[in-house]
């Protein structure tokens, strides 16, 4: 994460309550970060370890907006979270985010004495790789495997999943239907 | 919750607007029959399958939970459908038949189950549907393909990561044909051809690739037939005198407001879990469940193992094109089910199938140990030179898979299904002789980095299944639940046996045969 991103990341883990409607408009997860948007549904520590992780998996996830994405999306009836094709009912969602991402802050401060959005580059790589082994005894939520792959999948929506991230790939998006980025 | 009294009468309710719910509605509306279609989720139109692996999470259930359980679960969420044209709005058209061999393999092996009915009293139907709806193939390249007409259209074109995939299959000495698919490769009945664009699964706003909202529930509704959508059906009506006699259904709003409807004849479409959640819920006065005399409903529930090859070409592949569902597909694994030693089943390959970078499916979810700064290198990598194909596997029909009711509730007070599934050792001894042959057909063609999927819980089948003795089965040949004068269930939940095939062109045969029973009737 570089400097501008962090502060861009704390500034909007900051605010208080309001909504991913500003002036009657939607706006994306990338507006609402870059506005520095509060949440809904997460804490301020735990957004960060959520921007924090995300960042370290798939660079370009902070700015990209995975906070507000995930954020909203756990607050939604009808959620777009890859959780939805994994298994796990709607109601018990919010739980997993929030017990997960409290492991993983847990684990980070374990780990390195440090919150996770003041890790460096390297620190967060190795904190990414130890959920991703999933087999440390000071994590205790919700398989940390299973919540590794599916914040990398998160993270890999909001930067791939969209016309921005195909030309990032330099390929075509193709849609018949465009999509809004309002999600 | 109050029951308004039973004042609405239809000749036939049907519960669920999916690939077999409206094709016996539009079918029995056209015979002049008067049909309410009733479905759990909302409308849908056209315009809203967005072309994004994120806003086709949609089209995905959204209704009462579904507990799974087993070391193989049926993934419901990720296969069965909400809204109008439930799974097929967002399937993606591959409509191979089933083989002859698909249909007594308990006779010829011991294992599984039979059908009350062979390929060839199928055929016709499938021909009929075929000539209906329109797939694109080549009937003669498919050296396994049971007797049958020709395909309407010819076969969608092989792009390079077809072609490059095709070579290692040939070096093996393996066949390959294009893959018979519901989409359009020219113009059809009105429908534009196919623009190789690779969202299918996000719903085909065109037409190209055939859903309900073109083809059967389109023909329902301007035929006359009534379709209320957020209706959640709950139970059939059984007539207090004659136990054997629907009266009609139950079904309960998105306000949680009750409903009852009158019909002559009530057909159960509501794919297989939802399917048997109703029937089991429907309860008679000596307290068995219709079609439950014998303990089969929920039983025999299957669903395929799918799991994807993927490697690295130095050819470029342009992975992003074509169809979902694929380029080419191979069945010469298909017609000896005991050919690999420790295995029994038959399995195919659908290969090349067109890629996206994000979701489930996506090359991104498909390596999960990279990531970091070496996300980015890859990922513009296999955006070029990525193949891919997947294996499919036929499930064995044993009574221990199954469908049942938990002891926990939905928001309405409805007791939910809960659906249990293992994969036995022969599943498992198949799918490492498959991912195997894979790899060499990968290597065959060229390939450099090769890695697998993940098993994969593809289709879900049974639970309802059809069959000629009462004692064995759930419904008769038909469709018709034994035990009952005039309660039929249509689609994937009525197969004894998952054959190794997509089952969609098979529902769609079944729905036609049935609808053709039922439009007799007054």
């Amino acid at each position: 994460m570089n400097d501008l991103s962090r502060r861009n990341f704390i500034a909007s883990t900051s605010l208080g309550m309001a909504g991913m409607i500003v002036g009657g408009s939607l706006i994306s997860p990338r507006q609402a970060h870059a506005a520095s948007l509060p949440l809904k549904t997460l804490n301020k520590v735990q957004a960060r370890t959520l921007g924090a992780l995300a960042e370290a998996l798939v660079p370009g996830a902070l700015e990209a907006g995975i906070i507000q994405y995930v954020d909203k999306q756990l607050a939604e009836s009808n959620t777009l979270l890859i959780l939805k094709y994994l298994g796990l009912d709607a109601s018990a969602m919010p739980g997993f985010y929030r017990n997960s991402l409290d492991s993983a802050h847990s684990l980070c401060q374990s780990l390195f004495t440090k919150s996770p959005e003041s890790l460096t580059a390297d620190q967060a790589q190795d904190w990414a790789a130890n959920i991703a082994a999933g087999s440390d005894e000071k994590w205790q939520g919700p398989p940390a495997k299973f919540f590794f792959f599916v914040t990398r999948a998160d993270a890999c929506d909001v930067v791939f999943g969209t016309n921005a991230g195909s030309e990032a790939l330099n390929i075509p998006y193709m849609a018949h239907i465009a999509p809004t980025t309002t999600w | 919750m109050n029951n308004p009294p039973l004042t609405q009468t239809y000749d036939c309710i049907v519960v669920g607007s999916g690939a077999s719910g409206s094709i016996v509605a539009s079918k029995l509306s056209e015979a002049g029959q008067s049909v309410l279609i009733l479905e759990a989720g909302p409308s849908r139109e056209l315009k809203d399958l967005v072309s994004s692996q994120l806003w086709a999470r949609q089209l995905k259930w959204s209704g009462s939970p579904v507990e799974e359980e087993g070391n193989h679960k049926v993934g419901h969420g990720f296969n069965a459908g909400f809204g109008a044209g439930g799974s097929a709005l967002h399937h993606y058209g591959v409509w191979p038949r089933l083989h002859n061999n698909d249909f007594d393999v308990l006779s010829k092996h011991g294992r599984s189950l039979d059908w009350p009915i062979s390929y060839e009293t199928l055929r016709p139907y499938y021909d009929e549907v075929q000539a209906d709806v329109g797939i694109s193939g080549d009937a003669k390249a498919e050296i396994w393909r049971p007797k049958g007409d020709p395909y309407p259209m010819p076969p969608l074109p092989v792009f390079a990561q077809g072609q490059v995939i095709g070579k290692g299959f040939s070096a093996m000495g393996l066949t390959t044909a294009p893959i018979p698919l519901a989409i359009n490769s020219v113009p059809f009945k009105g429908e534009p051809s196919c623009t190789y664009d690779g969202w299918c699964d996000a719903g085909c706003p065109i037409g190209a690739l055939k859903n309900p909202l073109v083809t059967h529930l389109q023909r329902a509704a301007v035929s006359g037939a009534e379709i209320r959508y957020d209706a959640q059906v709950t139970r059939v009506i059984i007539d207090k005198t004659n136990q054997q006699m629907a009266r009609g259904v139950e079904y309960i709003d998105r306000d949680g407001q009750v409903y009852l409807v009158k019909g002559g004849k009530v057909v159960v479409a509501a794919f297989t879990v939802q399917t048997v959640r109703i029937l089991l819920n429907s309860i008679r006065a000596n307290g068995v469940a219709l079609g439950n005399q014998f303990d089969n409903l929920g039983r025999y529930l299957t669903t395929h193992a799918g799991r994807t090859v993927f490697g690295l070409f130095p050819d470029q592949t342009d992975p992003h094109l074509g169809a979902t569902g694929g380029q080419l597909i191979c069945h010469d694994h298909y017609d000896d089910k005991t050919a690999i030693e420790g295995s029994f089943g038959s399995y195919q390959w659908l290969i090349a199938n067109a890629v996206k970078p994000n979701g489930l499916l996506g090359y991104a979810n498909s390596r999960p140990d990279i990531f970091g700064p070496k996300l980015q290198p890859f990922m513009e990598q296999a955006a070029k030179h990525l193949g891919n194909m997947l294996y499919i596997g036929e499930d064995r029909s044993v009574r221990q898979n199954r469908v049942v009711l938990s002891d926990k509730i939905d928001k309405f007070g409805i007791p939910i299904a809960r659906t249990i599934h293992n994969a036995g050792p022969e599943q498992d001894a198949q799918m490492d002789f498959a991912m195997s042959e894979g790899g060499a057909i990968f290597r065959a063609g060229g390939a450099t980095d090769i890695w697998t999927g993940p098993r994969a819980p593809i289709h879900i089948m049974g639970g309802a299944v059809m069959g000629s003795e009462e004692k064995a089965s759930v419904t008769d040949d038909l469709g018709l639940v034994h035990g009952t004068d005039n309660v039929y269930v249509v689609g994937p939940s009525v197969f004894p046996t998952s054959g190794a095939v997509n089952p969609t062109f098979t529902v769609s045969a079944l729905a036609y045969r049935t609808a053709e029973h039922l439009s007799r009737l007054s």
